[in-house]
């Protein structure tokens, strides 16, 4: 429990520190000017995704334990499968790779690095004008969750750590970043990689906002694919499990798109206000 | 268990056969055979987090299967999950896993393991489906019966059957290790050093001056001055543990839940505890074998946690319940998951008078009347509430459960030396010290009558804490991390290769260990073809290179072994001990050092009766 305090506390200075910094170097002073005066407004244009959010969160929150009960029970136990389809991968990765540099670096990407990635967005598209973006974001995020928890429900399956292919480098390096990721998240609860799925989400967003943040672009692709990378390399994750990641992405990506476009044609006449702003 | 057949290609055959006319009783005869496949097995274990141990035994049998052409595949369940698999549902091919018993036991052990009494019952029992009558039960039955050097004998022929029949592969018997912290409590000793004897025996140490000695760590000190004024100052015995089901479950007749049972045999106390290989009178203040058939036991002064007498009637509700746990109202027996071989021992218990209990046995020597003595006491208020059908919101299940069986047991009511006082599920569960318990109230009166008379020196005012505090982490390293930054007192749950290493480096933190009697082995489903087939079970057993193990699983903490008595040696006759040998006695592994040799491997098969296709691959015709 103390641990996890600690690793709380230097995790909200590490990526606090971050978003300072990243707000005035890639968001600039200009847009953040503007946020003061805009930031209710938007706010309250994307308040039903913010809700839809924080709804599947909740449940998430809620919900989780009971679903795992539910996977225990009457999942599908797809461990060996994945074992027996991709074999020692990732065994094969860590001893071709693994230094205790290149350990430490994908172990603190894996915490800060993800954690700086996925809140960073959410301030910079709250600074652009029109908030298209930032409810795509966060409806591409609930997406994220709401099909990642239907599939952990569906799917239960041990990372390869717990199978002893490989060691887990993060819990062997940093038995404090344990606490957190046991809290957090759920051993058999392994395809597909959230992690993955929600780098690769910010990732792609920050790829259709490259002429808006052109700085951010090569940063959150940089970022994301260490995460993605972390996952595999510090024995976390099958390469399944990151390919089952990416085309969750993908799709909640495709999705948010879909969604957010349909919603504004439609909404037009219900609700006057949120269209003539974004007309 | 076996793969798919094309169903394409048989149903183009077919039509082929019908349409040439003539040839429909051939075709009847061809097709309607089913066609041998490749043999599938799928090997169930606990992940490396719960058991870092098994999962190394489950690859490297998966290894060694695959390579003669089996296709095996490993699966990983929780440990309840496991165990509820394995032993409720009896649903399973091969399972890797440990002997249920902690401490080295007596070889009657054996009884409720292997015995073909069992293989209708849900439960630890038997749990192979194994029947051997002329041999194994025979023997089993004999060595109940006979003493001295028939007794010897009995049960040197037991283990040469099991060798040789192998309804479950013994592996290694690990040593359990621990890492341990001597600043608050000492005592921890190099046998069980995690048996409830062993826990009960701790000492606190004399200097408790937390101040000085805790100099790492701020946030460390203040959360330990936190629990201690929660516990009126007093000591706080905090254990760490990867296993969660302690802090979810207390029901000390839950197969699924319990591994050896330390933590629900200090909430119940049995009549007669087994520590340093000698059986103590506990709740029974002592017994006598007044005939060949009878046991009278007499009962010390006890109180139930909530207060209520232990009576003599609660001592024979306990045997009748055990027997069957529906007391009678329903139309089947439902014999309780744990604890079947020692019940079995006792045909009825009869109520003397308010502490006496007359015990009827069959024709036992006193080492097994003894065992028999060593199940959980339990409250006849409570658990003849808990004799119907377990139903799920009034629906009925399964006609063949009783609520007993399923129930998690919360605020369980015992009569042992701790108390339950509360817990969070899957991250801690807290036990406070009895004042009632006869070990408690023996400090203060010594004399004409004495409460724990006939109770070693070393027990008496025990447990030395006054709160005892288990913590749930999420990996082997983690726990052993915590024991070094101070946040725990002891692992209580086996700790891998990769954590063993960590334990030296805080000055500390020490590691003990000692002598167990939970052998790892390999469980076969005895029920399914082909594992139903004795020479079959051989020729897998040869595919397990122990002494290999030994070292990549184990690190070295564990000793191999043939015989599922291995950690009682005098029981082990020459031609099955392990001694100096490089290999299994009975069935060497085919290969070296490791490596299998998988044409020699694949003889074997074939000199049992098995084949294999162009591709190499075993084939079974399945169910």
């Amino acid at each position: 429990m103390t641990w996890l305090v600690l690793i709380l506390g230097s995790l909200a200075l590490w990526v606090g520190g971050g978003l300072l910094v990243a707000a005035a170097v890639i968001i600039g002073p200009g847009r953040i000017r503007g946020l003061r005066n805009g930031v209710a407004s938007r706010l309250s244009e994307a308040r039903r995704e913010f809700a839809a959010l924080c709804a599947v969160l909740l449940a998430s929150a809620v919900g989780r334990s009971s679903l795992q009960t539910v996977s225990e029970l009457f999942g599908l136990r797809l461990t060996g499968l994945i074992y027996a389809v991709e074999g020692d991968f990732i065994e094969w990765l860590q001893q071709t790779y693994a230094t205790p540099e290149l350990t430490m670096y994908f172990s603190s990407v894996y915490v800060y690095g993800y954690a700086f990635l996925l809140s960073f967005p959410f301030l910079a598209y709250l600074a652009l004008p029109r908030t298209k973006t930032l409810r795509r974001l966060l409806v591409a995020y609930a997406l994220n969750y709401a099909i990642g928890l239907a599939i952990y429900t569906v799917v239960f399956a041990h990372g390869p750590r717990n199978l002893d292919v490989g060691t887990s480098l993060l819990f062997t390096y940093n038995p404090a970043f344990t606490a957190l990721t046991s809290e957090v998240n759920e051993a058999a609860n392994v395809f597909p990689s959230l992690h993955t799925s929600l780098s690769v989400t910010v990732a792609a967003f920050a790829v259709t906002t490259r002429d808006e943040y052109p700085l951010w672009t090569p940063v959150a692709l940089w970022i994301s694919t260490s995460v993605v990378i972390a996952t595999m390399y510090l024995g976390i994750h099958w390469l399944t499990d990151v390919i089952g990641g990416i085309a969750l992405a993908l799709g909640a990506v495709y999705l948010s798109c879909r969604i957010v476009d349909e919603k504004e044609a439609t909404d037009g006449e219900i609700d006057g206000d949120t269209a003539a702003v974004d007309a | 268990m076996n793969g798919h057949v094309s169903r394409r290609e048989a149903l183009a055959g077919i039509g082929l056969g019908v349409l040439s006319a003539g040839c429909l009783g051939r075709t009847r005869n061809i097709a309607g055979r089913n066609r041998p496949s490749q043999l599938t097995l799928q090997i169930d274990s606990a992940p490396a987090d719960r058991d870092p141990n098994a999962i190394r035994i489950a690859r490297h049998l998966a290894e060694n299967l695959n390579a003669v052409g089996v296709d095996a595949r490993i699966n990983t369940l929780s440990r309840t999950d496991l165990w509820r698999k394995v032993l409720i549902n009896q649903d399973f091919d091969v399972y890797v896993g440990q002997f249920l018993e902690s401490d080295p036991f007596d070889p009657d052990a054996m009884y409720a393991f292997s015995h073909s009494r069992f293989v209708a019952e849900a439960g630890r029992q038997n749990p192979f489906g194994f029947t051997d009558v002329n041999g194994v039960d025979e023997r089993l039955e004999r060595q109940r019966r006979v003493e001295g050097g028939d007794r010897r004998e009995a049960v040197a022929e037991l283990q040469r059957s099991l060798c040789e029949l192998q309804p479950f592969t013994v592996v290694a018997f690990p040593d359990p290790l621990t890492a341990v912290r001597e600043g608050r409590f000492e005592g921890w000793t190099n046998r069980q050093p995690l048996s409830p004897g062993a826990l009960l025996r701790l000492d606190r140490t004399e200097t408790t001056d937390d101040g000085g000695a805790e100099t790492a760590g701020n946030t460390t000190a203040e959360e330990e001055t936190a629990d201690e004024e929660t516990a009126d100052g007093d000591a706080v015995l905090r254990l760490v543990t990867t296993d969660d089901q302690i802090t979810e479950n207390w029901n000390p007749i839950a197969a699924e839940y319990r591994r050896d049972g330390t933590f629900t045999s200090l909430l119940y106390d049995q009549l007669a505890l087994v520590d340093r290989g000698e059986a103590i009178p506990w709740l029974a203040s002592g017994w006598e074998r007044v005939d060949e058939e009878t046991v009278v036991v007499d009962l010390r002064d006890a109180r139930w946690h909530d207060g209520e007498p232990v009576t003599a009637g609660d001592v024979a509700f306990t045997y009748e319940f055990l027997r069957d746990t529906s007391m009678g109202s329903l139309d089947t027996e439902v014999p309780t998951p744990r604890f079947r071989g020692r019940s079995s021992v006792v045909r009825s218990a009869t109520v003397v008078d308010d502490s006496g209990v007359e015990l009827a046995v069959d024709d036992v020597n006193d080492a097994v009347a003894v065992r028999a003595l060593q199940v959980p006491i339990l409250p006849e208020h409570v658990w003849s509430e808990r004799t119907d059908v377990a139903t799920i919101a009034g629906f009925e299940f399964d006609v063949e459960t009783t609520e007993a069986v399923v129930s998690n047991n919360e605020d369980p009511v015992g009569s042992g030396p701790i108390r339950f006082v509360e817990a969070t599920a899957e991250e801690s569960v807290v036990f406070d010290r009895n004042p009632d318990h006869f070990l408690a109230r023996a400090d203060s009166t010594r004399g004409e009558a004495d409460p724990a008379a006939g109770v070693p020196e070393r027990f008496r005012g025990k447990p030395a804490f006054e709160r005892l505090r288990i913590e749930v982490s999420p990996s082997d390293i983690a726990a052993v991390a915590a024991v070094g930054d101070g946040l725990a007192d002891a692992t209580v749950s086996n700790l891998g290769p990769d954590a063993v290493p960590r334990i030296g480096r805080d000055a500390d933190t020490r590691l003990v260990t000692g002598r167990s009697g939970g052998f790892y082995h390999v469980g076969y489903n005895a029920r399914r073809a082909p594992l139903s087939n004795p020479r079959f079970r051989a020729a897998i057993a040869s595919l397990i290179d122990k002494e290999a193990l030994i070292d990549e699983a184990f690190d070295g903490y564990a000793r191999p072994a043939a015989s599922p008595l291995a950690a009682s040696a005098e029981w082990v006759p020459t031609d099955l001990s392990w001694d100096d040998r490089e290999t299994d006695p009975v069935y060497p592994f085919v290969g070296k050092a490791g490596s299998i040799d998988a044409d020699e491997a694949k003889e074997r098969f074939r000199d049992a009766g098995y084949r294999f296709d162009e591709g190499g691959r075993l084939l079974s015709r399945g169910e």
